[in-house]
């Protein structure tokens, strides 16, 4: 077992932990696209907000290859897919009663996304 | 008197990571110093101080800004703030015409290299949850009121990307030099539930 040592705090702060990964995986969107949030409940670990699921969004920025959290945390499997950051009208999360022009930005991976 | 006692005052949480603590440095996983040392970090070095300074250099330096909405995480590093939680840093600019906000409603991602770490509010369940249904009214429980042709744009910070937002330069900031601008930025413009201050709300500034 390693024990941070006071003299480590510094370099291991400035070191991070990344979750980027280097490996070149296909997107399967790009920005522009129009998608579907799938609808799920799984037991274990998700960064799909229950809010913004089976929801309809726009693909607005391609942030890269990142670790999928759910895989990672259920058996340490880093499974590197594309993260998006993906726009979601006020409207579509919520209904009629919200801003006709305000956003929710939401990152996704490809496992949480369908072609709409 | 016990030692059961003499923490009897303390909140049920403040007792339990007491005991976690002494437990985990009794076995040797934990070393009581570095604990010292990055309390001392995120208490005196690292706070959105340094976030105040990326804001006020993007204010003046225009070549500055473009790199930073390209490539936020190496143009904040040029200023020496690198490091956990600011792996991969996007900056989110405001205009009069969009307005960003910052939440993580799972929990309480926040790009520590340019803010420290989070304040209270910014982890609560109210803040995670209102943010993003009723970020109006939210805003104006900060005292902030946006005209309503203004689109907010909440950023829900799912994953391992951090957000830094890029407010406004204030009206009558003209002829500040960055040190002076830095001081009009609050650590609450820099999430998006705030506005920077008027080169008048600050008195030495001018």
């Amino acid at each position: 077992m390693r024990v941070l040592r006071a003299s480590d705090v510094g370099k291991v702060l400035l070191k991070g932990g990344p979750a980027r990964v280097d490996t070149q995986v296909p997107a399967k969107f790009k920005p522009g696209d129009e998608v579907v949030t799938r609808n799920m409940s799984p037991e274990g670990h998700t960064r799909l907000p229950r809010y913004a699921r089976g929801r309809r969004g726009v693909v607005k920025r391609h942030h890269g290859v990142f670790i999928f959290p759910d895989t990672h945390a259920a058996n340490g499997d880093k499974n590197p897919q594309n993260l998006y950051s993906v726009c979601f009208t006020a409207r579509e999360l919520w209904g009629e009663p919200a801003s006709e022009i305000d956003k929710v930005n939401i990152d996704l991976w490809d496992d949480y996304l369908d072609r709409a | 008197m016990s030692d059961r006692h003499e923490h009897a005052h303390l909140p049920d949480t403040v007792l339990r990571v007491k005991a976690l603590e002494s437990l985990l440095v009794e076995k040797g996983l934990v070393d009581p110093a570095a604990l010292d040392t990055l309390i001392e970090t995120y208490e005196h070095k690292v706070g959105p101080r340094n976030g105040s300074r990326v804001v006020a250099r993007a204010w003046s330096d225009p070549d500055f800004k473009q790199r930073l909405l390209r490539n936020a995480s190496a143009a904040i590093a040029e200023l020496g703030f690198t490091g956990r939680q600011g792996e991969d840093m996007v900056v989110l600019e405001n205009s009069e015409k969009v307005h960003n906000m910052v939440v993580c409603t799972l929990c309480s991602c926040y790009p520590w290299p340019v803010l420290g770490l989070p304040p209270v509010w910014y982890k609560s369940a109210p803040y995670r949850a209102r943010a993003v249904i009723d970020p109006r009214g939210v805003l104006k429980e900060f005292g902030v009121e946006l005209p309503e042709t203004t689109e907010i744009r909440v950023w829900d910070s799912t994953a391992e990307v951090r957000y830094l937002v890029l407010p406004m330069r204030p009206r009558d900031s003209e002829g500040m030099d960055e040190e002076a601008l830095a001081e009009l930025v609050t650590r609450d413009s820099m999430i998006g539930t705030g506005l920077p201050l008027s080169p008048s709300q600050v008195p030495s500034s001018k």
